[in-house]
């Protein structure tokens, strides 16, 4: 259907696209992703459960204080939930809901990012071999197979560990720098057939440059395919980051996140009597994932005509 | 559709699980409330949680002199057998030789069925109690040993001086490729050097005398000689004469069938796994009380099942962590001794000079080289709390660098710094570290801003919040403290950040580190102007002088010496290069079972001694 929107419609559509490429927890701009979002119950209760703990968990921290948060109390270690701690304390007889709150705010903030930044530059990786193809297409997809054949987790553990102090930016950053090979390959060859189609053909003929042809015209039609890419992506990004963060080379142990939440458990005593520590880091994570993959399916069929529900 | 009813049923799957996991605790926490009677620590911060009483277990508070290092005599069967368990991340080496063993490990499995000549009373001072007796001839620097008349190896031939002499031999031989070798007893021993170096046949300084008697002739006799400096295990020449030294390490009569004269000789080596040994019934003291010992490897992470199932008896230690969360084991019993080691913060006071081979001590130059600056931060951290609270009292405050596992060195008498932040924000003042830009820390006297770079070490589950817990502390008395590189450190890079290599990280300002002593009081090779491991860099003369008298011929008087290390732990609390932060307590449980069994050193109890009460392990 968005192939026989007329150019300006496109147009107009692509702005706000872009736009709305940074937030795709809210793809409402494309009527079709929201239609078949509002279809699928569980879709949208996923949709509204996300958007929901997203703005509570940035909300929220907006007024925590991050630095009495991880202040140890050595007066208050492993308080079971009360009415001062909602969910007691850890170890260092810190509050675990304030950690929570905190963690789940990084947790998703390098998700965000993580899929934003490796999004923004696969897809421009690869549209551009997909566009131009031939030698630029063997040189740049030669680059992507040599990154592909890194165990990106093994490096990502070893440039944590060199890089002597990171934030939550640098973690993304370096996050992203191995993660992109998978969307640039998918845009890649959605573009390889794009460019053989008529109207690119015809662009080129009456003289458009080849950047606004990419950016204008190719870009748009597979915005689709990048939306439900991307949203796929945030959840495994977010399960990535907390996989790492578990096993201690995700971010500092004092800078919380779901995963240093989880970490806990790998003592047996916490495990087996102070639930209250890992178990809702635990089942955020996967009511969280599990949010953003119904989501996710339900934009992977909108974008499908075949499987489209309304 | 299905996809959407999958979901559903994962997340009501989920919420069931987490359901269920709160219903076990619950359970768990009712129990638990049973025994925290009496607990009075635990009012003053849990006054608005009246029913919460799940977590009060974790609060109640141990001390070490709870615990005895004793089992206990109690009625042992005849016979019986007992499970070692050695806690071990790993498979052990199976160096089975006193001569050629590394690891702890090794010493463990050794243990069982070799022993030292020498014994040592608590002091860890040489007795005539072990296989030989001793006797200083004081006129011309040498000691006598006389071996027991019927001391044998496994095989039944005698223990002799010969196989005594033939240990030192092969540790000094050219071709030694082990560890051994560098202790008092053999440094200070007359041709010893000339022997590695290739120079003599024999070393000069060892004379027999007759079957049993040997005589050590030292250039100068030391008081460390008597307190772990001697080499006690004689090596059965027998056995390993025809063996080059080169190969001996990897011998089948060190890995497969070792031998010893110990209590038990060993019946069968499953490589890196387990041990069986039976009883020695020519065994010098007596015959052993048990008829079989099996040793096997356990992992940390399950050694507290194993001994809950009676799956192991005994252990050779216990995971520190572990130990409070199952204090409760009702199957075994808990025996603690002072640990030989402690917990301390050292201040960096220069660099290594690797030509010279000494420390290169800076202080004023150096950030820390205030020494009330140094005192400051003693005074601001509260290493009571940090015992009581994260470790129940099984750690407690240090005092001096002597710890209280050596009764007769340390001296409890030194007032040292004690939690005062008022102290420490005054002493503060006075070394004129103020604060003069209003950002809440001070700056140094010149007006310069003073960031203090902390390194600490990743090496348990506590690590982080006690880091943190001290930088806390000291931003209390308004000193910025940063983490080296915003993170612990995992333990090799550590201690190559301090400098185990001799390049000192220049950013690291302050650590925390932690040293286990040996049975010499002697700490020069910590804190003497030639050691590496002295990782302050700090040295001054008095110092040195007091290290040197620690040692000399006159320290052989007991009380000189303790005067002498009394000024020493004195001058490191004036100095404080470095300060202890927390003493240790050593915990191993033991199954109920289990008699006759003493963990500390010197308490005249043997391994020939041990025995169980009945023939299979309490279970409940």
């Amino acid at each position: 259907m968005s192939e026989n929107h007329s150019h300006k419609d496109i147009e107009q559509q692509v702005s706000e696209q872009q736009k709305e490429q940074e937030v795709q927890k809210s793809p409402s701009g494309l009527r079709i992703f929201w239609r078949e979002i509002l279809k699928d119950k569980l879709a949208l209760i996923s949709l509204i459960f996300f958007v929901l703990v997203s703005m509570i968990v940035f909300g929220i921290s907006l007024i925590l204080d991050l630095d009495e948060v991880v202040k140890i109390d050595p007066f208050a270690i492993h308080q079971p939930p009360s009415d001062e701690f909602l969910l007691g304390t850890d170890k260092g007889g810190r509050d675990v809901f304030g950690q929570l709150i905190i963690g789940t705010r990084n947790s998703l903030a390098i998700g965000f990012l993580v899929t934003l930044i490796s999004g923004a530059f696969g897809i421009i990786f690869g549209v551009v071999s997909g566009y131009f193809g031939g030698h630029i297409d063997n040189f740049l997809m030669r680059i992507v197979d040599f990154f592909m054949v890194l165990p990106f987790i093994m490096i990502i553990i070893v440039f944590v560990t060199i890089v002597p102090r990171y934030s939550v930016w640098t973690f993304s950053l370096i996050m992203s720098a191995f993660i992109w090979m998978g969307i640039a390959r998918l845009i890649r060859s959605k573009a390889l057939q794009e460019r053989e189609l008529d109207y690119a053909q015809a662009s080129r003929t009456l003289g458009s440059s080849h950047t606004s042809i990419i950016f204008k015209q190719v870009l748009p039609n597979i915005t689709s395919l990048v939306v439900v890419t991307m949203t796929l992506n945030l959840a495994a990004n977010i399960g990535i980051e907390s996989g790492l963060s578990f096993l201690g080379f995700g971010l500092p142990e004092d800078t919380p996140s779901l995963g240093t939440l989880m970490s806990y458990a790998t003592n047996p005593t916490t495990l087996e009597e102070r639930w209250w520590i890992w178990a809702p880091a635990a089942a955020l994570i996967l009511v969280l994932m599990l949010a953003v993959r119904n989501v996710g399916e339900a934009l992977k069929r909108a974008a499908d005509a075949r499987q489209r529900r309304a | 559709m299905s996809k959407s009813l999958f979901g559903k049923f994962l997340f009501v799957l989920m919420l069931a699980f987490v359901l269920l996991i709160a219903a076990c605790n619950s359970d768990e926490g009712g129990e638990d409330s049973s025994d925290n009677d009496g607990d009075d620590t635990e009012q003053n911060e849990s006054d608005d949680d009246d029913s919460d009483s799940d977590s009060d277990s974790d609060q109640e508070l141990y001390s070490i002199d709870d615990f005895e290092s004793y089992t206990g005599e109690g009625d042992a069967i005849d016979g019986g057998s007992l499970t070692f368990g050695l806690v071990s991340q790993s498979p052990f080496e199976g160096t089975l030789n006193w001569q050629f063993y590394s690891g702890n490990p090794d010493s463990q499995v050794l243990s069982w069925f070799d022993e030292s000549l020498l014994q040592y009373d608590e002091n860890y001072n040489v007795t005539n109690e072990g296989a030989a007796s001793y006797e200083v001839n004081e006129e011309d620097s040498s000691i006598t040993f006389t071996i027991e008349d019927d001391v044998k190896w496994h095989d039944g031939e005698e223990v002799t001086a010969e196989d005594w002499a033939y240990s030192y031999e092969v540790i000094m031989h050219p071709d030694y490729d082990g560890v051994r070798g560098s202790s008092a007893g053999f440094a200070y021993l007359e041709g010893a050097q000339e022997y590695k170096a290739g120079e003599a046949d024999s070393i000069s300084g060892i004379e027999i005398e007759g079957e049993k008697t040997i005589t050590f002739n030292y250039t100068e006799l030391t008081p460390s000689l008597l307190t772990g400096g001697v080499w006690g295990y004689p090596m059965a020449k027998h056995v390993f004469e025809d063996i080059p030294v080169e190969d001996m390490a990897s011998s089948p009569e060190v890995r497969e069938e070792p031998i010893g004269f110990g209590p038990y000789k060993v019946e069968n080596v499953v490589p890196g796994e387990s041990v069986t040994y039976s009883k020695f019934e020519d065994y010098w003291r007596g015959e052993p009380n048990l008829d079989e010992v099996t040793l096997k490897v356990v992992s940390p992470s399950n050694v507290a099942n194993a001994l809950e199932t009676g799956d192991v008896d005994l252990v050779d230690s216990f995971p520190a962590d572990q130990v409070v969360d199952n204090i409760d084991m009702p199957n075994v019993q808990w025996l603690g001794m002072t640990d030989l080691a402690y917990t301390y913060i050292g201040f960096k006071l220069g660099d290594w000079n690797a030509d010279e081979g000494e420390v290169n001590y800076k202080g004023d130059e150096m950030k820390m080289g205030d020494k009330k600056l140094r005192k400051a931060m003693w005074y601001a951290v509260d290493n009571e709390t940090v015992g009581e609270r994260f470790y129940n009292g099984l750690r407690w405050n240090g005092t001096t660098l002597i710890p209280p596992s050596h009764p007769a060195w340390h001296d409890d008498s030194i007032e040292t710094p004690t939690y005062d932040e008022d102290k420490a924000n005054e002493l503060l003042d006075d070394a004129g570290y103020k604060d003069t830009n209003d950002d809440g820390y001070r700056e140094t006297p010149d007006g310069e801003e003073l960031v203090i770079n902390f390194a600490s070490m990743d090496s348990s589950d506590l690590s982080e919040p006690l880091a943190n817990y001290y930088i806390q502390a000291w931003d209390k008395v308004g000193l910025n403290v940063q983490k080296l590189d915003g993170r612990l450190h995992e333990f090799n890079s550590f201690y190559d950040k301090v400098g185990q290599t001799g390049e000192d990280d220049p950013n690291v300002d302050v650590f925390m580190g932690a040293w286990s002593v040996g049975y010499d009081v002697d700490p020069s090779g910590l804190y003497g102007r030639d050691a590496l491991f002295n990782f302050t860099r700090w040295a001054n003369e008095e110092n040195d002088e007091l290290l040197a008298e620690g040692l000399s011929e006159e320290a052989f008087d007991t009380e000189y010496r303790q005067d002498v290390y009394s000024q020493w732990q004195e001058l490191m609390v004036e100095e404080v290069p470095v300060f202890p932060t927390l003493y240790r307590a050593m915990m191993v449980p033991a199954n109920e079972r289990v008699v006759n069994y003493d963990i500390s050193v010197g308490s005249g109890v043997y391994l020939y001694e041990l025995g169980v009460t009945q023939e299979e392990p309490v279970v409940e």
